[in-house]
C-alpha cells in the first residue's frame, strides 16, 4: 500500500513510518495539514492517516476540505480526544475510522487494513464463507462442515465481523466498537469471554482452528 | 489589625462631627449676618428720622433750638481723644461748620456722606471705629454732619450672637462625634465579631463556621452564604485530598515500575527472554497509568455536559437486556450468577454510550467486589416518576463507613489498593447519573451491595 501520513509530531511518526515500512508499506510522511493537502490532491494513495491536532489548522476541517474537492482516498484519523462526539465529529467530517492515541501499531494497522478492504462486496453479499464454514446473512445461519451451528446474537455478530475480513486482525477493541457500540473500554474480559464461547462452538468440534488469536492484540479468522 | 478598625471609627466618627459642625456654622452665621444687617439697617432709617426731626426744629426755631435738641447747648467743642471717648460711650459726635469754620462739635473729619453709610473713622494712632456716617446741608454753607458708633443693641447682638455660635458648634461637635462614634462602634463590633471567626475558620476550615446574630438580615444571610460556600471548599478539598493520594498511588507506582524495569533491561542486556519480560511488563504498567487517565479524562468530559449534544430517545428495556446477555458468560465465568428482570419498552432520553458504560461499571464492580459464588441481579422497573434501575449483589456489601465514599475519585475501600482498578468506575457511574440528571443511591442495610438509579423517563 501506498500510505499518506499528516502528522506533525515527529516520535509518533517515525513509530508509524517504522511500523508500516516492517509490514512492506510505502510511507510518505508530512509535518502540516497545508502539505497534506496538496499531497494529497496531487498524488494518489490507497489511505491516508491524519492527525487531528495539527498547528494551524484543525484536522477535521483539513479532511472536509478533501472531501469537499473529490478525494475518496480512505481517511484514518488519530486524535487524543477519544469521547464519542468528537468520533462522531471525525466520521461526519468524512473520515473513515478514528483512533484515539496512544495505541498499538497493530490496532493501527489493522484498522488501516479494515478500511481499505474492498466494503462494497462484504456488505451486499448474502453469504460469507471460509474454508467449511459459511455464514448466510439472511437467515443468520452458520453452519460449519454442514453441521449448523447455533450461535447467540454477540457471537453471531463477531464471526459475522471476523468473515468480512478473513486473514486480517482485528483487535479487541475493534470487536468492542462494532459489536458493542462502546466507546470506551470495559476492565473485564467481555470480549475474551465472547470469542472463547464463539470458538468453543465453531472450532472445539473440527479439526482445524479458523480462529486464532494474536496474543495482546486481537483475533484473525483464516484458512490456512 | 482591632486599632486599625478603632482608628477607621475614629476617624469616620471625626467626619461627620465636624460635617455637621461645619454646617450649623454655617447656617448661624447667614441668621446671624441677616439679624445683623437688620438692626443695623434700622439704625440707619432711625438715624435719618432723628436728623430730619432735628432740622425741622432748625427750620422752625434757628440753630440754637437745633442744638437743645442735639444736646449742644453749651457748643462744646470736642477734640479727638474727648470724640473717641463719646463714640466708645455709644453715643454720637456731630459737627456743624459754616463753610471751613467749625461752630459746634468734634475736630474729627468726619465723611461727608448724602446717605447713612458705614464707614470707618480713621484716628492717628490706628484706631479704627466703625461709625454711621451722615451729612445734612441745613442751609446755605451750614452743614451737619454726624457719626453715630454701632447702637449698644447691635453690638450686644453681635457678642452674644458670636458666643452662642461658638458654644453651641462645640456641643454640637462633640455630641455628633459621641452619636457617630457609638452607632459606628456597633455596626462595626459585628464585623469585628465576623473577622474573628474567620480567623478561627482559617485555621480550621472543615470544623469551625460562622455565626452571626445581628440584626442585620444582610450580615445574617452573608454568614449564611460563606458557610454554604465553606462547606462546598471544603467537600472539593476532600476530594483533592483523596484524589492526590489516588495520583499518588495509581501513576506514580506504575511508573516507577517502568522505571526500575528499564533499569533491570540494561542489566539484563543480551538475555532476550528477560528482556521480553521486562517489556511486557513494563507495557502493562504503562496500559495501566493511561487507563488511569482516560478515565480521569473521560470523567471531567462527562462532568463538562458536553454528550448532552448527542442525548436521543432510546429504549433503556433493550439496552439492559442486551448488557445483561453479554455479562451474563463473564458472570458465570467467574463462578457468579447474573439474573436479570425488566419491564419492557421503558424510553429514556439520554447518551446510549454513557448508560452502557453506567451498567458495565456497575457490573465490573460487582464482578470484583461480590463473594466469589455471588448472586447479581439487574432490576428495571417503571416508578413513579420514571424508571428505576437496580444493581445488587448479595454480598458481602460495602462497610458503613465507606458507603458515604464510594463515590469519590480514586477512593477505595481497600486500603492497600492491591486489587486492580483505579477507584474511577463508581466516581463515573455518578457523574453519568448528573449528567441524566439521575438520582444515584447506595442503599443502606442490605445484605450486599445494592445501587440504586431512579431514571427520570422522557414523556415525549
Amino acid at each position: 500500500m501506498n500510505i499518506l501520513l499528516v502528522e506533525d509530531d515527529l516520535d509518533t511518526a517515525a513509530f508509524i513510518e517504522k511500523g508500516l515500512v516492517q509490514h512492506g508499506e510505502l510511507v510518505k510522511h508530512v509535518a502540516t495539514a497545508q502539505e497534506g493537502l496538496l499531497v494529497a490532491s496531487s498524488t494518489e494513495f490507497d489511505a491516508i492517516i491524519f492527525d487531528r491536532l495539527l498547528p494551524n489548522m484543525d484536522g477535521l476541517d483539513a479532511v472536509k476540505v478533501l472531501r469537499a474537492s473529490g478525494i475518496i482516498t480512505p481517511i484514518l484519523m488519530l486524535t487524543a480526544l477519544g469521547e464519542t462526539v468528537d468520533r462522531v465529529n471525525g466520521l461526519n467530517a468524512g473520515a473513515d475510522d478514528y483512533l484515539v492515541k496512544p495505541f498499538d501499531f497493530s490496532e493501527l494497522y489493522a484498522r488501516l487494513k479494515a478500511i481499505t478492504r474492498r466494503k462494497p462486496i462484504s456488505q451486499t453479499e448474502l453469504s460469507l464463507s471460509l474454508g467449511d464454514l459459511v455464514l448466510e446473512r439472511t437467515s443468520r445461519r452458520v453452519t460449519r462442515a454442514g453441521r449448523q451451528i447455533e450461535l447467540n446474537t454477540k457471537e453471531y455478530q463477531i464471526l459475522e465481523f471476523l468473515m468480512q475480513s478473513p486473514g486480517q486482525l482485528v483487535t479487541k477493541t475493534m470487536l468492542l466498537e462494532k459489536v458493542w457500540g462502546f466507546s470506551f473500554d470495559p476492565k473485564t474480559s467481555l470480549v475474551q469471554t465472547h470469542v472463547s464461547r464463539l470458538r468453543n462452538k465453531i472450532d472445539k468440534p473440527f479439526s482445524f482452528e479458523l480462529i486464532k488469536t494474536v496474543r495482546g492484540c486481537g483475533y484473525i479468522i483464516s484458512d490456512e | 489589625m482591632n486599632n486599625l478598625l478603632s482608628r477607621t471609627i475614629l476617624l469616620r466618627s471625626l467626619l461627620i462631627s465636624i460635617t455637621s459642625s461645619a454646617g450649623f456654622i454655617t447656617l448661624f452665621y447667614i441668621v446671624s449676618l441677616s439679624y445683623l444687617t437688620n438692626l443695623s439697617s434700622e439704625q440707619q432709617h432711625e438715624l435719618v428720622d432723628y436728623i430730619e426731626e432735628v432740622q425741622s426744629f432748625y427750620d422752625d426755631d434757628g440753630l440754637q433750638s437745633m442744638l437743645t435738641e442735639l444736646d449742644l447747648e453749651s457748643k462744646p467743642f470736642w477734640n479727638k481723644n474727648q470724640s473717641i471717648e463719646r463714640l466708645s460711650d455709644h453715643e454720637a459726635i456731630f459737627s456743624i461748620t459754616r463753610g471751613n469754620t467749625l461752630l459746634v462739635g468734634s475736630e474729627v473729619d468726619i465723611p461727608f456722606e448724602a446717605k447713612p453709610t458705614w464707614s470707618y473713622l480713621d484716628f492717628d494712632n490706628g484706631h479704627e471705629i466703625k461709625v454711621l456716617a451722615y451729612s445734612k446741608v441745613l442751609e446755605g454753607t451750614l452743614l451737619l454732619k454726624v457719626a453715630q458708633p454701632r447702637s449698644y443693641e447691635t453690638e450686644l447682638a453681635s457678642d452674644v450672637l458670636i458666643n452662642v455660635g461658638m458654644l453651641s458648634s462645640f456641643l454640637i461637635f462633640i455630641m455628633a462625634f459621641l452619636i457617630s462614634y457609638f452607632a459606628n462602634f456597633r455596626s462595626q463590633r459585628t464585623l469585628l465579631d465576623i473577622k474573628k471567626q474567620m480567623h478561627v475558620i482559617a485555621n480550621s476550615p472543615d470544623s469551625s463556621r460562622l455565626s452571626v446574630e445581628s440584626k442585620s438580615a444582610m450580615l445574617r444571610q452573608l454568614a449564611s452564604y460563606t458557610n454554604e460556600m465553606l462547606d462546598k471548599i471544603s467537600a472539593l478539598h476532600g476530594t483533592t485530598k483523596t484524589m492526590s493520594t489516588g495520583i499518588a498511588h495509581d501513576l506514580k507506582t506504575p511508573l516507577s515500575r517502568v522505571v526500575n524495569r528499564l533499569q533491570s533491561m540494561r542489566q539484563d542486556n543480551g538475555d532476550t527472554q528477560a528482556i521480553e519480560l521486562h517489556i511486557n511488563r513494563a507495557s502493562q504498567d504503562l496500559n495501566a497509568v493511561i487507563s488511569t487517565f482516560n478515565n480521569l479524562v473521560r470523567l471531567s468530559a462527562i462532568e463538562s455536559g458536553k454528550h448532552k449534544q448527542n442525548f436521543e430517545l432510546f429504549n433503556l428495556s433493550e439496552l439492559v437486556n442486551d448488557l445483561a446477555l453479554s455479562y451474563d458468560p463473564v458472570f458465570e465465568d467467574s463462578g457468579r450468577k447474573l439474573s436479570h428482570s425488566t419491564v419492557d419498552n421503558v424510553i429514556c432520553f439520554g447518551d446510549t454510550d454513557l448508560l452502557n458504560q453506567l451498567l458495565c461499571n456497575l457490573l465490573e464492580n460487582a464482578l470484583e467486589y461480590s463473594s466469589a459464588d455471588a448472586n447479581v441481579w439487574i432490576r428495571l422497573q417503571s416508578h413513579t416518576s420514571g424508571a428505576l434501575l437496580q444493581v445488587g449483589d448479595d454480598g458481602p456489601g460495602i462497610h458503613s463507613d465507606d458507603q458515604p465514599h464510594v463515590f469519590e475519585r480514586f477512593f477505595r475501600a481497600d486500603v492497600s489498593r492491591s486489587k486492580p482498578g483505579n477507584g474511577l468506575g463508581l466516581s463515573i457511574v455518578k457523574a453519568i447519573c448528573d449528567v441524566h440528571d439521575a438520582k444515584l443511591a447506595l442503599l443502606p442495610n442490605q445484605t450486599g451491595a445494592v445501587f440504586n438509579i431512579e431514571i427520570p423517563v422522557s414523556s415525549s
